[in-house]
């Protein structure tokens, strides 16, 4: 962001506000065509992995190759589609519940570090930051069920505010466990720590209990199978967006992938190395002596490499929700509070004790 | 209306919730077809249910009493329309009650042939949608998968999918050749292969297990009480099944065959998890039925030639009445015709297993909660169609 801003202003001239509001521009502009094509090749991903797994193909017509344009397809319907508002809804939160949902998600891309300084944000804060972010969301969805006026979204509008602020509590802890290993909020020192030392799921096995802890907990926060109470199609119908059509409906359905993404991007740079690759380090490879690569090149292979590790962790959540029943309301928040609070606690715990030794499977 | 009032909530202490009247239906997803459930919920859980039945009301019994005996056939495919085969079967007994006749020999073991294939199809729709009821959707293909098989089995001998009416009074409408009968050999011994991934992926799943077990618990009495007949009254550990207590077909004579009872595995006897269990459990002895008549099937004829010169003229049995029942997938169905003398009977009346068993609904659902209901719906395994008829 800095980056950009000094590039408006020194190269094309611009001077203060015009370069801050021409760098955000591209900056939101950039995300916003990222999620949009991310989302719609999730969405074709979630078909062809659904469709593998129970013994059909999935889209193969459109685009000809393997259905690719189905989702590009369904975009242009849901975009044609007539907006329809219930009659008997509260239309003005009725209108805004999409928006507000998907805004607390996009707030939270901006600080995924893609690859080396390639971050729309860096924050100081920036787990902190996510966390927070992330729970503007659940407003968004319990002003959707309730503007509604329908008895499902209320169910699954009251079903996602139990789950998802129950659930806010062992994501935290788990995301604890990293931070104080590294000692810092930023994400890109995990990163670079990560690069010096080597992944941090293998430092201790309460590390691997924080991970696991976070990658349920992550579900549950997605709203992904097993956890999809809020839209449980078999019992609610569709949930807190029952009444939702075209392109409103649309936003909840980006929301879902873009937060699918954002859990699997910090399950991915906190536990699993983010774009670095292990027992490489990257920052040689700008050298003429090794590879000579630009910095674009080493940004580039950042980036895949950051995708590469996220995408694995999207396709197990829906690996996992193609095999696994629901659980129910109660059942939901027993594993939440029973099981994963204090595991959380005690990875924190014991990391804070191999910490404070030296303990690990790798100097610290 | 009764069962609303039973259940409310305490509204003398100072603590309680309003209750929310909710309509689970008739167009919901896991309702199985358009039943309408009224209920009362406090919160997620559910303090009183009244199921309203009747969308899909047919007059398929006044029907009855307008066409002939033969032209009833095709309508009774529609009542159960997952298990055509068992219900041609119960009123082709009825006619030839009435009209005093047997089928052939060779007949009787094509029907058992039939019927039981059409068994494993009927179970397999019961797992797979009880997947989806639950939230989870794959099994519910691989379900679809193996009765596409069957369906394709008896398209060959029928020239239907779904709705066969092939067998009638009197026999089978078409006799069966070795090749096919080594093509149901075949899907008998894939099935129990596929039977067994059916179970690591759904039966034995910690989630599916926790969901089911203890809910919906249906006693041994209640189940008696309300006239449940076959997996649901069986999974309350009642050994009860005409093809092994009253042998409506010779072949189940012969045939050695278990009746699977739940036994209450991983909770309480008669919860849902016992009911699902025992349809799985049947499906294996179908295969196993199956194979025995396949090996024992004698040569002869598949129709009475009597009653071939009959089906150009319109049947007319003696005045009487006749009563037969026959163990369908989804429990006991009967058919009770009156003649006069006429080309139809003057009352035709069937008994059907699903809307006995959706009885215990009301009472089993109280004290449960959403998610649980939709549970316990997909346990009974109701069609519609044979409901309303």
């Amino acid at each position: 962001m800095e980056t950009l801003i000094g590039v408006f202003e020194q190269q094309l001239g611009l001077e203060g506000v015009w370069a801050l509001s021409a760098a955000y521009s591209v900056c939101i502009g950039s995300l916003l065509g990222f999620i949009t094509v991310y989302a719609m090749f999730a969405i074709w991903m979630e078909r062809k992995v659904a469709a593998h797994m129970q013994v059909r193909m999935g889209p193969m017509e459109t685009g000809a190759w393997h259905g690719w344009a189905q989702s590009i397809a369904d975009a242009v319907k849901l975009l044609f589609k007539e907006d329809i508002i219930p009659s008997q809804s509260n239309k003005v939160m009725f209108w805004i519940a999409p928006a507000v949902v998907f805004c607390g998600v996009f707030a939270g891309f901006i600080v995924i570090p893609f690859a080396l300084g390639l971050q729309i944000a860096d924050l100081n804060l920036g787990i902190f930051f996510l966390i927070s972010i992330a729970s503007i969301e659940v407003i968004g969805v319990i002003m959707a069920g309730w503007a509604s006026n329908s008895k499902y979204s209320l169910f699954g509008a009251i079903r996602e505010a139990a789950q998802v602020v129950s659930y806010e509590i062992p994501t935290a802890t788990a995301l604890l466990v990293p931070i104080l290993v590294v000692g810092s909020f930023r994400l890109d020192d995990f990163n670079l720590w990560q690069e010096a030392n080597g992944w941090l799921i293998f430092h201790s096995p309460w590390m691997m209990l924080a991970g696991l802890v976070f990658f349920i907990s992550s579900l549950a926060g997605c709203k992904r199978a097993p956890f999809d109470l809020p839209e449980a199609e078999s019992e609610l119908v569709s949930g807190f967006h029952t009444e939702y059509s075209g392109m409103r409906f649309s936003f909840f359905f980006l929301e879902e992938y873009a937060s699918m993404f954002v859990a699997s991007a910090v399950m991915a740079t906190l536990w699993f190395g983010g774009w670095t690759i292990p027992f490489v380090d990257m920052s040689t490879w700008t050298d003429p002596d090794s590879f000579g690569l630009s910095d674009v090149a080493v940004t580039s292979i950042g980036i895949v490499v950051l995708l590469a590790k996220t995408f694995f962790f999207i396709f197990v959540q829906m690996w996992l929700r193609w095999t696994l029943p629901r659980l129910r309301v109660d059942q939901v928040m027993t594993l939440g509070y029973k099981y994963l609070v204090p595991w959380g606690f005690v990875a924190l715990v014991m990391t804070a004790i191999f910490k404070y030794y030296g303990w690990g499977w790798f100097p610290n | 209306m009764e069962a609303l009032e039973m259940y409310t909530v305490d509204r003398t202490s100072d603590v309680y919730t309003e209750e929310l009247r909710l309509n689970l239906g008739p167009q919901h997803p896991s309702t199985h077809g358009v039943l309408r459930v009224e209920l009362q919920m406090d919160g997620e859980i559910i303090t009183a249910a009244r199921s309203d039945i009747g969308y899909l009301h047919r007059c398929a019994e006044k029907i009855g009493e307008n066409v002939t005996y033969l032209q009833y056939t095709p309508y009774t495919d529609r009542m159960d329309y997952l298990a055509s085969m068992n219900n041609n079967l119960a009123w082709s007994l009825t006619v030839e009650k009435l009209l005093d006749i047997e089928a052939p020999e060779r007949s009787q073991w094509i029907r058992v042939l039939v019927v039981e294939l059409n068994r494993i199809a009927s179970h397999l729709i019961a797992f797979g949608t009880y997947g989806i009821d639950l939230g989870a959707n794959t099994p519910f293909f691989y379900a679809f998968r193996e009765r596409e098989s069957i369906m394709a089995l008896l398209e060959k001998i029928s020239g239907a999918r779904m709705l066969y009416n092939f067998i009638r009074p009197g026999g089978v409408a078409n006799d069966i050749d070795d090749a096919w009968m080594d093509e149901v050999l075949a899907f008998c011994d894939d099935f129990d292969k596929r039977w067994d991934e059916y179970n690591r992926i759904l039966t034995n799943n910690h989630i599916f297990i926790k969901r089911t077990a203890n809910i919906g618990i249906l006693t041994k009495e209640m189940a008696l009480a309300y006239g449940c007949t076959g997996p649901v009254l069986r999974a309350s550990g009642v050994k009860w099944d005409l093809r092994r207590d009253i042998p409506y077909l010779k072949p189940y004579d012969e045939i050695e065959f278990d009746v699977p009872v739940g036994m209450g595995t991983h909770g309480t006897l008669g919860d849902c998890w016992d009911r699902y269990w025992v349809r799985m459990r049947e499906m294996r002895e179908c295969t196993s039925i199956i194979r025995q008549a396949i090996a024992a099937i004698p040569d002869g004829v598949h129709m009475e030639k009597k009653m071939e010169r009959m089906y150009k003229t319109p049947l007319t049995p003696e005045p009487g009445e006749a009563y037969m029942r026959c163990e369908n997938p989804r429990g006991e169905l009967a058919f009770y015709a009156v003649s006069e003398g006429g080309k139809s009977p003057i009352r035709c009346r069937a008994r059907a297993p699903s809307f006995c068993n959706l009885s215990v609904l009301d009472k089993l659902l109280p004290g449960t909660m959403l998610a649980d209901g939709v549970a316990v719906i997909g346990s009974l395994d109701i069609v519609l169609g044979e409901v309303d008829r």
